[in-house]
């Protein structure tokens, strides 16, 4: 009887219990079910001699010992989960075939004894008892023409016989107890497998959404704390801690932008106005403050320019704006000068920009420094370890300038602003720093556009069309601030 | 610019046993514009640069150029109480600063005048 190999569905492999079988039965079933080996020799012991519902009974408690599970829901979920493998009886109907959710009504419909209820446990038998009967009863089956309708028959012939031994009435009660119990069990199980697979798939949809709302907010070039540049690569706490403080501060600058404009509008006097103004460029001093301590972090972070927008990047110069670039962009702004005013004005644009031309000059030769360090020795073949490492400390030493190249152009832009300050009217300065907002509002705005800009191999097109018209509308009110000068 | 080398080496030796801050406040006072540099500093190039640009003519004392150049550099640092002693400038004998201090003399518009009065900047 080692043919009952199982062929409907069967997972594992052909051999079933062949005489290599069992091994593999036992390793394939056991991985799948993480059933101790003593579980499936039982089961390739008596496996020929069992009717099917015998050998479940007798299975499970060796089953259950193996897997060391203790309560009744695991095992019925045991059983709800195992392979059709485990329906070694392939001759029989396919009604024993357990379909998830479906097949409790058939089952319970059958006898309530009936031992085809895949899910049923068993009880242990005594051995020697059931092995005879079973002997007979298999026999009288392998030698019975109609092996598909025997089902219905066999529990019956079975129940027939378990009535015939003296004592087993009482196990028959137990029996039917404990199917039923079981059979409850079960369909607690597939309620719960039912509301997991929901679950899970509510988790699928939320985490899809999740990744949208990622990549919008990625394009739209908003820069978390912690979130880089979109690369994805690793940032340093002190560029981490910058980027938080950085966004902190443009809000901070917003609320600045409103008070001044406030206070335009409002037609405070000079003195009021003035305390406004000195605010706004104490709130430029922060910044600075800030820069330089990031400095000593994270140098690179600030030359990289990962902190800033897009738009705000293109005109990077040394970590931050060229102050020249600044006053030229606001004279157009300041109108109506002073002679006076004017002068200090372009003395002042003049002036930046030798110093930054001298800044970039000495920042040239750092950059050519470094270049000869590195390339020093032979480059095709491995140069000796001592070479190496010396070349790498002197070349260390090198970079610790850039530190003082970043100082000294935020300390140029510092300057430039106080000196701003110093040649405007209060009226005039108010003005200046309102300039200064939108000019850089507007820049940020431009980033926005940019990266959300349609294009032909973007599949979400709506939500490109609708940021779009976001930042357009985000541009608009800019522009009505601006032409209020 | 130019550079005092022979005369400085020369000047060190007559000199030796004097404090170093004494030389040094002796030294700016000889030129208008007198840069205390290192010649391997970048910082120091863009403070000549800079002169340079404004069509002045610095004179520049290069420290490791020079034997006695380490006793300068603790001195000059003692003076800015900072930790780099390079680049550092004095016009018409008087302290103006390291490399901030004179981008900023420069943006405020004072850098100029004091040139002027030095007599290291005409026009």
């Amino acid at each position: 009887m080692k043919s009952f190999c199982c062929m409907e569905g069967n997972r594992i492999g052909e051999t079933g219990l062949s005489d290599s079988g069992p091994s593999n039965q036992h390793i394939a079933y056991g991985v799948l079910h993480e059933i101790t080996p003593s579980a499936t020799n039982f089961l390739d012991q008596q496996g020929s001699a069992f009717e099917f519902g015998e050998l479940e009974e007798a299975l499970v408690p060796k089953l259950l010992q193996g897997v060391g599970i203790r309560n009744d829901e695991n095992k019925k979920s045991l059983f709800t989960s195992r392979p059709p493998t485990l329906e070694i009886f392939p001759s029989w109907p396919m009604r024993f075939q357990l379909t998830p959710g479906g097949k409790s009504q058939s089952a319970e419909s059958t006898d309530s004894g009936s031992a085809q209820n895949t899910e049923s446990p068993i009880s242990r038998r005594t051995s020697d008892q059931s092995t005879e009967q079973h002997q007979e009863k298999l026999e009288q089956m392998a030698s019975d023409s109609s092996r598909k309708g025997p089902q219905n028959h066999q529990p019956k012939t079975l129940e027939k016989r378990k009535g015939a031994d003296s004592g087993s009435k009482i196990l028959d009660a137990k029996t039917l107890r404990r199917l039923a119990q079981n059979r409850e069990a079960a369909r607690k199980s597939r309620l719960r497998k039912k509301a997991y697979v929901q679950q899970l798939e509510s988790s699928r949809i939320k985490l899809t959404q999740l990744q949208q709302e990622l990549q919008r907010a990625r394009s739209q070039g908003l820069f978390l704390a912690g979130g880089g540049g979109g690369a994805g690569g690793n940032i340093s706490n002190g560029a981490a801690i910058f980027d938080m403080e950085y966004s902190r501060w443009v809000e901070e600058n917003q609320r600045h932008m409103s008070e001044l404009r406030g206070g335009f509008h409002a037609h405070l006097s000079d003195a009021n106005l003035r305390v406004i103004v000195d605010g706004c460029l104490a709130h430029y001093d922060e910044i600075f403050r800030l820069k330089n301590m990031a400095a000593k972090s994270d140098v690179f972070h600030l030359i990289t320019g990962i902190w800033a927008t897009p738009a705000e990047r293109c005109f990077l110069w040394m970590g931050g704006f060229r102050p020249s670039e600044l006053v030229k962009v606001l004279m157009p702004q300041l109108d109506p000068l002073t002679e006076h005013q004017l002068m200090g004005i372009c003395n002042l644009q003049h002036s930046s920009q030798e110093a930054e031309e001298a800044l970039s000059q000495g920042y040239e030769a750092l950059q050519q420094s470094l270049a000869e360090t590195i390339a020093r020795g032979p480059v095709s073949d491995a140069t000796h370890i001592g070479d190496y490492m010396g070349q790498m400390v002197i070349a260390l030493g090198k970079l610790t300038n850039l530190e003082g190249f970043v100082c000294q152009a935020d300390n140029l832009r510092q300057q430039t602003l106080h000196q701003m300050r110093q040649i405007l009217t209060v009226r005039q300065a108010a003005r200046c720093f309102l300039a200064i907002g939108e000019y850089y509002s507007r820049l940020r705005a431009l980033s926005s556009l940019w990266v959300s800009r349609p294009r032909e191999n973007l599949i979400s097109d709506d939500n490109n069309a609708c940021q779009t018209s976001t930042d357009l509308h985000m541009v608009q009110s800019t522009h009505n601030h601006f032409s209020t000068f | 610019m130019h550079y005092q080398t022979e005369s400085w080496g020369a000047y060190m030796a007559s000199r030796a046993g004097s404090d170093p801050l004494e030389r040094v406040e002796r030294l700016a006072s000889e030129n208008a514009l007198v840069i205390f540099s290192i010649s391997t500093c970048c910082m120091c190039h863009a403070i000549k640069r800079l002169f340079c640009g404004m069509g002045v003519n610095p004179t520049v004392y290069e420290l490791d150029e020079d034997p006695r150049g380490k006793e300068i550099e603790k001195a000059l640092m003692r003076l800015l109480g900072s930790s780099s002693a390079v680049p550092v400038v004095f016009i018409g004998g008087k302290l103006v600063g390291a490399m901030d201090r004179v981008m900023a003399s420069h943006i405020n518009g004072t850098l100029v005048p004091l040139l002027k009065e030095a007599g290291a900047l005409w026009l």
